[in-house]
């Protein structure tokens, strides 16, 4: 439950890294040698291969650890980086992506044939690069045991004793290293069973010199452990191995081995023997036996023992000093990014949603609050409500804020798009990126990635002509596809723009009488001609490409806009490029509204988008009646009677309000009775059945409880300008 | 890390409070000395001994052997569970020869 | 009482996977995402030991270690640093810096329960 948690991090993590990993892969082409960006890389690489490792994810663990061994060669300037070794570390990049996905999917245990081949592929390629570097297996925590001098059989049995015998001195020095002889001792009781130990003060100097922060201490211990190697009892103190004389006699050791063992502790030889005879390592008999022994070859090899263990250690592992320097210095880039992160608290999506939807509740139950307010007119109550619903509007503001992200990391993955369809295509096409910082709500975000993708390919593809043709037309050979954010009343502007050959108006047009989608006869302006292409089924280019071309995609294109309550147009100069404008709404959630009466039901227009409210008096009533379109100081204004557009029945008002809604450059007036001012609206959307209503884009609970409808207002400013045309041409 | 002396009939009783570690071992090598100088009778009352490293138990040590060089008594009394296992883990309640309270199991 | 072990490390699973593995044994565990981090979090805290990965943002690990061995309150607290296999170099100048024991990054939580326990015991 709480692994299963720390996994979900994990998978968050990794999807950060890799595509900051992705992000300064991207910078190397331009800056190879950046050791900033390959310090950031290689740490994306090293983080992803130690937390996975927690998580047993042997497969990651295993790729990861080949690229960071490359990695690594390339930040000590052993490896040098050049296109190749980008596209290839891009491609590891998605291979880790790919194994961190199925993971996430749960199909952790092992990974499809097809990746599984992608992965020893990419293995093979790296190899290339690995060359020289020392393949080192994947060494446990457990430090590898080293090999100890041996000795060789002389004569004498082995002893009696089945437990270790283990013999301690520590360093002076171990305590201040932290390095607690207790803790040492403690877990090796949980390894197995001390027998006997025996603490030896002997080294503790006279209390002038003790030096209370040193140790002084030595222990002989029996050790007895099922399933306990040597190995496994050096691992116990191979945080003090430069610290401390560790000998280790297995059980059943030959009397020599004793022997030996006895010579090469420091104190009295006599009294080690009876220390093992106490620990009951050796009987008396076997300690008699080895003493004689050692008188025998005392002139031999006796003196010399086993080599200090910490000797063995000492000349491990020298790196040249550049290794050092370069991981010394440090990213700015991902400090900068991390200094951010320490800010940061992770929350659950969903939990951000659950909010939403509970302030969401609370502004109908305020609505509901003032209606009674108002209803029994006690002034103390009203004022008391209003207040409160400030502050409704306030945390509203403040909770949707939260769900609030900058687009910019939407739009750095294009980065890489740009980068692989301009090579597939052969084309040179560079991408540039503004209003970064431009905010939008999360779920808005995380819908308009595909659509994005759709007219950015789309821009590469057809938008942007071969060199030649530029040169020819005196641009630059290299193309560049625009992104680019901002804020407009109410809405944010998505713009995929391009400085290709721009849309061929008659083109469009014949093609279009082609595919039937209109008729000759038709007059259309440049827009109209344009908005064809969003039609499904048509396609211009010439060649159908890998990429886009098949006629599907511009159709999706809008219909995904659409869904999100947001719309597409395009502005294009032929010879200059095209710039395709997404126009969405900042959030999805709640909207303020503007509350519209009509006989006995209710509408809700976005506050944003209206405009200004005109009364109508008696004559222009009279005026207006067979007409759509009104003189709005001096310009037409074309309307539509919501009454008759949704065929109320309730008996017309005495009084009638145009409402002038503006969306998208384009004007339009609504016919209501009733003008009822603000009213926040919790949008719920319209179930199934009303899924294709047109100029209905969902509904709200008032206050009262009643439903009103939320207008589609771009829907219905169509209309009414069609319609208007329809009649200027006729 | 506290100590707090009585004198009384050269008898000196230290008790100790706190942590016995590598931490505060400096300044406790100097007060226990400085008690043992002062009196022929020094008596540690370990009670509120809260945790002891090897740095702790090893001025336990050095006290007891100034203490018998100099011809001294030095007990250790009411043992914290905290002393009584280090005292275990190293085998040494023998070396001081103090009645201590074993644990109920051994090691 | 518990003995409270400190790990630093800039990725949040790895935290919470050694986390539980230490919460497990009966350790109480604090967390720092670097080093900076860590002492701002240390605060003069008696921690019993500090876990800490080396190539961090913000402040390095053998940074953090050499800040945290010139505090009078962390002079003898044990360190164990987290390296790699290909960071020999690391390992050495970590034991200069004062972190004498280590753990090899990929770990498991068994693993790294283990070099905690042999330095400090539940």
């Amino acid at each position: 439950m709480e692994l299963d948690q720390a996994l979900q991090t994990f998978l968050m993590e990794s999807r950060e890294l890799l595509e900051a990993m992705e992000e300064s892969l991207l910078g190397l082409e331009s800056a190879p040698d950046d050791p900033d960006a390959i310090n950031a890389i290689f740490r994306a690489a090293h983080t992803i291969k130690g937390s996975g490792g927690l998580f047993g994810l042997d497969g990651i663990v295993a790729f990861t650890h080949v690229v960071e061994n490359v990695l690594d060669r390339v930040r000590a300037g052993e490896a040098a980086v050049n296109g190749e070794l980008i596209a290839l570390l891009l491609s590891c990049r998605d291979h880790i992506g790919m194994l961190v996905e199925q993971v996430a999917a749960g199909s952790a245990a092992r990974p499809d044939k097809e990746t599984e081949a992608t992965g020893i592929m990419l293995l093979n390629q790296l190899k290339a690069y690995q060359a020289g570097v020392q393949e080192r297996p994947l060494v446990p925590a457990a430090a590898p045991s080293r090999p100890q001098a041996t000795v060789l059989p002389q004569p004498g049995g082995a002893v009696e004793s089945g437990h270790w015998h283990i013999s301690l001195r520590f360093g002076q020095d171990v305590l201040r290293n932290g390095m607690d002889p207790l803790a040492f001792i403690r877990y090796l009781g949980n390894m197995g069973e001390i027998t006997h130990v025996i603490t030896l003060p002997d080294a503790m100097p006279p209390s002038p010199e003790m030096d209370p922060e040193s140790c002084y201490l030595g222990f002989e211990i029996d050790f007895c452990g099922d399933n306990v190697d040597k190995a496994a009892i050096e691992g116990v103190f191979e945080f003090v191995r430069d610290d401390c004389t560790l000998r280790i006699l297995p059980p059943h050791s030959r009397i020599e081995e004793y022997i030996q063992f006895i010579a090469g502790l420091p104190e009295d030889k006599i009294r080690l023997g009876e220390l093992l005879v106490e620990c009951g390592s050796l009987t008396r008999k076997e300690l008699d036996e080895a003493l004689r022994v050692q008188e025998t070859l005392r002139a031999g090899c006796g003196q010399e023992a086993a080599p200090m263990l910490g000797d063995i250690l000492v000349e491990q592992g020298v790196v040249p000093p550049e290794l050092v320097d370069a991981a010394l210095g440090k990213q700015k880039l991902a400090r900068e990014h991390k200094v951010q992160e320490s800010k940061l608290i992770r929350i659950q999506a969903d939990k951000l949603d659950q909010l939403i939807n509970l302030v969401g509740e609370m502004v109908i139950a305020g609505a509901a609050t003032s209606l009674l307010a108002q209803r029994n007119r006690d002034p103390a109550l009203h004022e008391a409500t209003s207040t409160l619903s400030r502050l409704v509007e306030e945390i509203r503001d403040s909770a949707l804020q939260l769900r609030m992200v900058q687009i910019g990391e939407t739009f750095n993955r294009f980065n890489r798009v740009v980068r692989d369809v301009s090579k597939e295509l052969g084309k040179d096409i560079g991408l540039a990126i503004s209003g970064a910082e431009t905010e939008l709500d999360k779920s808005v975000v995380e819908k308009i990635g595909d659509p994005l993708m759709h007219l950015v390919r789309n821009s590469m593809d057809h938008g942007i002509e071969k060199a030649e043709t530029r040169m020819k037309r005196g641009k630059p050979a290299k193309g560049t596809v625009h992104l680019n954010a901002y804020h407009e009343s109410g809405s944010i502007v998505v713009e995929v723009g391009d400085d290709g050959g721009g849309l061929n108006r008659e083109k469009i047009f014949a093609k279009a009488l082609e595919k039937g989608l209109i008729t000759a006869s038709q007059t259309l302006s440049d827009q109209e001609v344009y908005g064809l292409i969003f039609e499904a089924g048509f396609s211009t280019a010439e060649a159908v490409t890998n990429l886009s071309g098949r006629g599907v995609g511009m159709d999706v294109v809008r219909r995904n806009i659409e869904a999100l309550r947001g719309t597409v147009e395009i502005a294009s100069r032929e010879g200059a490029g095209t710039t395709v404008k997404i126009r969405l709404p900042l959030t999805l959630a709640i909207i303020d509204g503007f509350l519209m009466g009509v006989g006995s039901a209710s509408y809700v227009v976005p506050l944003d988008l209206v405009m200004e409210c005109i009364e109508l008096g008696e004559a222009e009533r009279r005026e207006i009646r067979e007409s759509h379109y009104i003189n709005l100081r001096g310009t037409v204004l074309p309307f539509i009677r919501l009454r008759d557009r949704f065929r109320e029945r309730g008996k017309a008002g005495r009084r009638e309000n145009i409402v002038v809604v503006q969306y998208a450059g384009q004007k339009a007036g609504l016919v209501v009775d009733e003008l009822m001012g603000e009213f926040q609206a919790v949008i719920k959307p319209l179930g199934k059945l009303f899924g294709n209503l047109k100029g209905i884009s969902g509904s709200t609970i008032l206050g009262s409880g009643e439903v009103a409808l939320i207008l589609d207002v771009p829907a219905l400013i169509q209309r009414a300008v069609n319609q208007e045309t329809q009649l200027l041409a006729s | 890390m506290t100590i707090s002396i009585e004198t009384g009939n050269g008898v000196c009783q230290a008790r100790v409070a706190g942590e016995m570690t590598i931490y505060h071992a400096a300044g406790m090598k100097g007060e226990l000395l400085s008690c043992l100088d002062r009196c022929t009778e020094l008596e540690i009352n370990l009670s509120e001994v809260s945790e002891m490293d090897t740095a702790g138990f090893q001025l336990l040590l050095l006290a007891k052997r100034e203490a018998a060089n100099a011809g001294k008594r030095l007990r250790l009394v009411a043992h914290s569970p905290a002393t009584l296992e280090v005292l275990d883990l190293f085998n040494m309640a023998h070396y001081f020869g103090d009645p201590v309270m074993m644990p109920r199991h051994g090691h | 009482m518990a003995k409270t072990i400190m790990i630093v490390d800039d990725s949040a699973s790895l935290r919470q996977v050694v986390g539980i593995a230490l919460r497990g044994a009966g350790y109480d565990v604090i967390e720092g995402c670097d080093g900076k981090d860590a002492l701002a979090k240390l605060n003069g805290q008696k921690v019993h030991l500090v876990i800490s990965d080396v190539n961090m943002p913000n402040m390095d690990g053998i940074t953090f270690v050499k800040n945290l061995k010139q505090m009078p309150a962390y002079k003898f607290t044990p360190v164990i640093m987290l390296t790699t296999e290909s960071q020999e170099g690391k390992k050495q100048e970590g034991q200069a810096a004062g972190a004498k024991a280590w753990v090899v990054k990929p770990f498991q939580p068994a693993q790294m329960l283990a070099a905690v326990s042999k330095l400090v015991m539940p």
